[in-house]
């Protein structure tokens, strides 16, 4: 029983972080809970660029 | 007992390791979003030759500044500005990202308008320096 508390403990752990994928080398943390995907914000950014420059 | 135990780390650690997000985007494409968009292409092409004539820059904040020109470009610098702020509030607000992403957004979209810049096209280094 006592393992099914730590086990729960750990979920929620788990539940309240939000893991950053695609540059390692460069997270940028906002706050405790909430880190920024550099790469993919690039790529989301990037798509829009090319959007608006694609023209009417 | 144990087995259960082991299967609930595994499951711990696959959810505190998974990527919860590998990209962003206008989730939701409000009349808004559209409108700043659609303005953004229609004066692309003038923002564009402003640019090349150095009258317009990009700044290291994701926006563009008169560096040079009239009214005219005071006034299209601030369209375009306006237009760039409402889509990157929607990406953060779109995206759970917190008040807080935005310096980051616009950051990242300063870092791709230099990558885009042709030579000769006025663009801000983080540093602050204007090439």
């Amino acid at each position: 029983m006592k393992y099914l508390f730590l086990a729960a403990a750990l979920m929620c752990c788990a539940g309240c972080t939000v893991k950053a994928v695609g540059d390692p080398n460069r997270p940028i943390t906002i706050n405790a809970h909430v880190t920024i995907d550099i790469k993919g914000l690039e790529k989301t950014a990037s798509g829009i660029e090319e959007y608006v420059s694609s023209g009417k | 007992m144990k087995k259960l135990f082991m299967v609930l780390v595994l499951i711990c650690t696959a959810a505190a390791t998974a990527p919860a997000q590998s990209a962003y985007d206008i989730k939701v494409m409000t009349p808004a979003v559209k409108s700043a968009l659609d303005g953004r292409k229609s004066r692309f092409a003038e923002l564009k030759t402003l640019k090349t004539r150095g009258v317009v820059g990009e700044t290291n904040r994701g926006y563009v500044q008169a560096l040079g020109g009239g009214a005219d470009v005071q006034a299209l610098v601030a369209a375009e500005n306006k237009d760039r702020k409402l889509v990157y509030e929607a990406i953060v607000e779109q995206n759970k990202l917190g008040a807080a992403a935005l310096a980051t957004v616009e950051t990242v979209f300063a870092r791709v308008q230099r990558d885009k810049a042709e030579p000769g096209e006025k663009v801000q280094e983080p540093s602050g320096n204007w090439n």
